[in-house]
């Protein structure tokens, strides 16, 4: 094109208008002509390349439509895709699978106070659906200026229908999840409870927040709920037969530390946690609040002698034959320890467990040694704060300088303050063969043997499950027999500390059984905070008469729900199981 | 030849854009369908939860407990209740059987195999101070474990008891 321009514009005849045709022929050559092969080649391959990209993305349209049968996958985010949201907080379940606690969707309640047009009758009609709601607090708030006020939160269904048929323009809903326990004050001090953002303020909710939040698995307790009821409700026919003010109890596998039951009474409403108790309405909050078997610590008397007796015969200090004389009251400094079913004669091994004697106990311990006792106390676990998954848990009191009287003391219990979680972890040791298992509210895997570690040996475990045998066939526990299911255990009844001194009349009466002893399966705690005795019980509130009888019918009645077979007691297996041999080869029942 | 392949790129072009227009509005048409099962099956789960927590609360122990004295009134299990192996269970009792009836005070002859399910009503004696005797029906045998022991002396030790066990056997 440069070159034909140039041939006209060289021309000097030419018309200053003239301009040559656009048809007239231009006949490159030279440098021009292979210009003009290039372009065309450039144009080739472009038109190619966009054909095959074209024909790609034909192809790719043909395969969707005809062959892919529309498999394709949109991958523009035009549409935001729905997902189902993770709950906040796992459910909980017993051992059964039975909703302990839930996580369901609430909604709740927010304004726009500035897209409010006229607060005072908003605050009017609101109130009008909502009566818990106060008029000045609604209109305050519909007036603060702000963007955002919560109005109320956890609406049920009826109540957010009617909020949406006010039609004001400016309240909002925000969908929340809110915790429900179905099962209410039954399972109050072991799953707990949670605060208006689900963040966990007791129990299992707040030792295990972490673990819940997020989880899609429900979480699956040790819990038995059969179990935890008839153990709530024998607590609390206790507490009303012998108008005392509280109890608590648990039941645990002693071959896995699962606890099966834990009850604390008085209990709360998970749900309304801070309501007052219809039925109790004079119990304070705090006192329907505090776990007795996990943070409350105790010296639970009589029932300490077990460890007593077991230290001396697994150091050698004792044996199932030795005699100790408890035929006079020991004095020593200010105290004076006497017995309260007291022989007045010399006493053996069994005898002192079986008549819960003080003094034989004392005597006991003092020849074992202070050092013998607290070692052996430490390594049972009594003199740390107990380790499970709930946060309410106690630390034990016991004395800085383990002097001489402090060693009889706590020989039968008193001096030494523990949760009764502790004391039954360490007396599940004491039966199960001599191995101390962590007690847990987790599901154990069926068949699964968590580790332990050995406190005791096997030969005393075995002595000590023939020596509980004793005190109910003949001892002070005779009222917590349940024939058939072989039960032996130990009574306990400590005089309350009452400013610097102890009460008479404020007593912790507790029980401890195992079934069947002879093959150790499940141990039963129950303890009662105060009992005062009634015409039933003669004129007692001591352990033997108030919670041995409901060890009893409690055993009686999980038995069968635990799969545990009755046996005949009196068969030449069971009785040689649990025969104890005295000095002269008598059966203990001579004595 | 141009005129024929610029008809086809045009057809063609034609064609994959009506295609792709198709699959993009089908493509929308879907998720749009999708998002609203999502949303059911979202609704349907949260109604699935308060329905498990509604029966949770609906068979906690407290109310079946309530239920059952109200309209049950079943108790807990005694131990003497409980079977514990297959030798507690009795052997069921067998029929009784007819033995020595006259034959001519029988109205009506049953058929031999239903001897023992034959009614004693309908077997007239042929005396009435002499009724046709009935055999007893066949006690089971005690079970093994109901079976107590002979009395025998009281062991004195735990080698005598074993000795007497043993012996026993």
């Amino acid at each position: 094109m440069t070159i034909a321009t140039q041939r006209f514009d060289d021309n000097p005849c030419r018309p200053r208008h003239f301009k040559p045709p656009p048809c007239v022929a231009v006949i490159p050559d030279g440098p021009a002509k292979q210009a003009l092969e290039t372009c065309r080649t450039r144009l080739l391959v472009t038109g190619g390349l966009f054909a095959l990209v074209f024909a790609v993305v034909a192809l790719r349209v043909i395969e969707i439509v005809a062959v892919g049968g529309g498999t394709a996958e949109s991958q523009i985010a035009r549409f935001r895709m729905v997902t189902a949201p993770l709950p906040s907080h796992a459910d909980i379940v017993d051992r059964n699978g039975n909703v302990l606690a839930a996580s369901l969707d609430s909604p709740s309640l927010y304004a726009n106070p500035k897209q409010i047009l006229d607060p005072p009758e908003a605050a009017s009609k609101l109130v009008s659906v909502l009566p818990t709601l106060a008029a000045a607090e609604v209109y305050a708030k519909l007036t603060s200026g702000k963007s955002f006020v919560w109005i109320w939160r956890h609406l049920t269904p009826a109540e957010q229908y009617s909020v949406n048929q006010l039609g004001i323009p400016g309240l909002e809903f925000e969908h929340e999840e809110r915790r429900v326990y179905p099962d209410g004050d039954l399972t109050s001090h072991v799953v707990g409870y949670t605060g208006i953002d689900n963040a966990g303020f007791a129990g299992i909710e707040r030792g295990l927040d972490g673990v819940l939040r997020g989880r899609r698995e429900p979480l699956q307790l040790s819990l038995d709920l059969r179990l935890q009821y008839i153990l709530r409700e024998e607590l609390q026919r206790v507490i009303d037969d012998f108008t005392a003010k509280g109890g608590a109890g648990l039941i645990m596998d002693v071959n896995t530390g699962e606890i099966l039951a834990m009850a604390s009474l008085p209990d709360f409403d998970p749900n309304r946690p801070t309501a007052p108790d219809p039925e109790h309405p004079a119990v304070p909050l705090a006192d329907r609040m505090f776990n007795r078997v996990t943070l409350g610590v105790y010296e639970l008397g009589s029932i300490f002698k077990i460890f007593t007796v077991a230290m001396a015969l697994d150091c050698g200090t004792a044996t199932v034959t030795s005699t100790y004389d408890a035929s006079h009251p020991i004095r020593i400094g200010r105290f004076t320890i006497s017995d309260y079913h007291g022989k007045h004669r010399v006493l053996s091994v069994p005898e002192i467990l079986m008549y819960s004697s003080n003094i034989g106990a004392a005597r006991m311990a003092v020849a074992a040694g202070a050092q013998t006792q607290r070692d052996f106390l430490a390594r049972l676990g009594l003199l740390k704060t107990p380790k499970i998954e709930i946060s309410e848990v106690g630390a034990p009191h016991y004395p800085a300088k383990w002097r001489e009287v402090n060693v009889m003391t706590i020989a039968f219990g008193h001096g030494i303050s523990v949760t009764p979680l502790s004391f039954a972890t360490a007396a599940a040791a004491l039966v199960n063969g001599g191995i101390l298992r962590q007690a847990t509210l987790l599901k154990i895997p069926d068949g699964y043997e968590p580790p332990g570690q050995r406190v005791i040996s096997a030969k005393t475990s075995e002595q000590m499950r023939r020596l509980m045998r004793l005190v109910v066939e003949h001892g002070t526990g005779t009222m917590a027999a349940a024939p058939g299911y072989v039960v032996g255990g130990k009574t306990g009844t400590a005089d309350k500390i009452s400013g610097r001194h102890y009460a008479e009349r404020k007593l912790l009466s507790s029980f401890v059984g195992v079934f069947p002893i002879n093959d150790p399966k499940y141990l039963v705690l129950t303890m009662v905070d105060e009992p005062h005795p009634n015409k039933q019980s003669h004129g007692y509130a001591t352990a033997g008469w108030t919670v041995a009888p409901a060890t009893s019918r409690i055993i009686e009645r999980i038995a069968p729900l635990l799969g545990v077979q009755p046996v005949d007691e009196s068969s030449p297996e069971v009785q040689r199981a649990l025969m104890v041999e005295s000095l002269q080869g008598k059966r203990i029942e001579a004595y | 030849m141009i005129k024929l392949s610029s008809l086809f790129w045009l057809v063609l072009v034609s064609m994959t854009s009506f295609a792709m227009f198709a699959v993009k509005y089908g493509v929308q048409s879907l998720e749009g369908e999708l998002n609203r099962v999502k949303k059911a099956t979202i609704s349907e789960e949260h109604a699935i939860r308060a329905d498990e927590a509604e029966w949770a609360y609906l068979t906690r122990p407290e109310t079946l407990d309530e239920m059952n004295r109200r309209h049950m009134s079943l108790g807990a299990i005694a131990t003497k209740q409980l079977r514990t192996s297959i030798i507690d269970i009795p052997l069921r009792a067998p029929a009784p059987i007819v033995v020595d009836a006259p034959v001519g005070a029988v109205t009506e002859q049953p058929p031999e195999s239903a001897a023992l399910t034959v009614p004693t009503s309908t077997i007239t004696p042929a005396s009435p101070e002499k009724p046709a005797e009935v055999m007893e029906p066949i006690k089971p045998a005690p079970a093994k474990t109901l079976a107590k022991p002979a009395p025998s002396r009281r062991p004195r030790s735990l080698d005598e008891l074993i000795a007497q066990v043993a012996a026993s056997r």
